[in-house]
């Protein structure tokens, strides 16, 4: 039987409200594409999809070395970057494991970061789509 | 041309300033704290963008050492960042920041019209 300590590890972060929230904001990009036309959009999400992955790495990184700092600055930047790009749900998850990160904790960030790596795989398949789209 | 300096270590961005910003404004960008203060004194920009959360020297550490220049003391100085929670506003603006901006950028408005402002009281 598993223990507390391992129940709450495993225990997702993200909470009700972050669940309901949609993975995919179509606004956003309309937004982008308002700001400076299809190049500027096919530029963000190629710029996304090539530093997006990274990000998490090196958030997950930080987690196997117990540096707080260093994950809350990975987690801190996808969560800026997921909100511009119309990931709303990814952004959430990413602002409540930088939070937790800036408490100078890593609790349940274990199964958060699984939580963001499956929602960016979603991203990463909608914006491949979208740019194909749009290039088409 | 007005010259704005970004100091801002994500790509996108610095991309996606560029886009709203380039045609208005001359941009000179800068990834890092170090690289920024060399070339803020070498250029004397008219403003500076600055993010928070930066490798090494964060803007905070950056802020502080524009203030104890001389030279750079008197540049308007926007937060641009991330770090939106109740009461970030208050924070930075008491840290000495002449304005704060939050990022994802929704509103362009907000950006233009924070940089007119400051750039008018020049």
């Amino acid at each position: 039987m598993a223990s507390h300590d391992t129940i709450r590890r495993m225990t997702p972060v993200s909470d009700t409200d972050t669940i309901q929230l949609p993975a995919t904001d179509p606004e956003a990009l309309a937004r982008l594409e308002r700001f400076g036309g299809v190049k500027l959009l096919n530029e963000m999400i190629a710029l996304f999809l090539d530093i997006a992955p990274g990000r998490l790495s090196t958030a997950a990184d930080g987690l196997d070395r117990g540096d707080a700092p260093t994950v809350e600055d990975a987690l801190h930047s996808l969560k800026s970057s997921s909100a511009q790009l119309g990931a709303p749900r990814l952004s959430r998850l990413c602002e409540q494991g930088e939070s937790v990160a800036h408490r100078g904790s890593l609790d349940g960030l274990g199964a958060l970061l699984a939580e963001c790596r499956d929602e960016l795989g979603r991203i990463e398949a909608w914006l491949t789509s979208v740019r194909a789209e749009r290039t088409a | 041309m007005t010259t704005i300096a970004v100091v801002e270590d994500n790509a996108d961005n610095r991309l996606l300033l560029q886009a709203l910003l380039g045609d208005r404004y001359d941009l000179v960008e800068f990834d890092n704290g170090v690289d920024a203060l060399a070339g803020l004194s070498a250029s004397l920009p008219d403003l500076v963008l600055l993010d928070i959360s930066l490798p090494g020297m964060d803007g905070n550490e950056i802020l502080a050492r524009i203030r104890d220049d001389e030279r750079l003391r008197p540049l308007p100085v926007i937060a641009l960042t991330a770090h939106a929670m109740a009461g970030d506003r208050e924070k930075y603006l008491t840290a000495g920041f002449d304005d704060y901006i939050t990022k994802p950028i929704v509103d362009e408005t907000l950006l233009i019209d924070a940089i007119e402002r400051w750039l008018a009281r020049r």
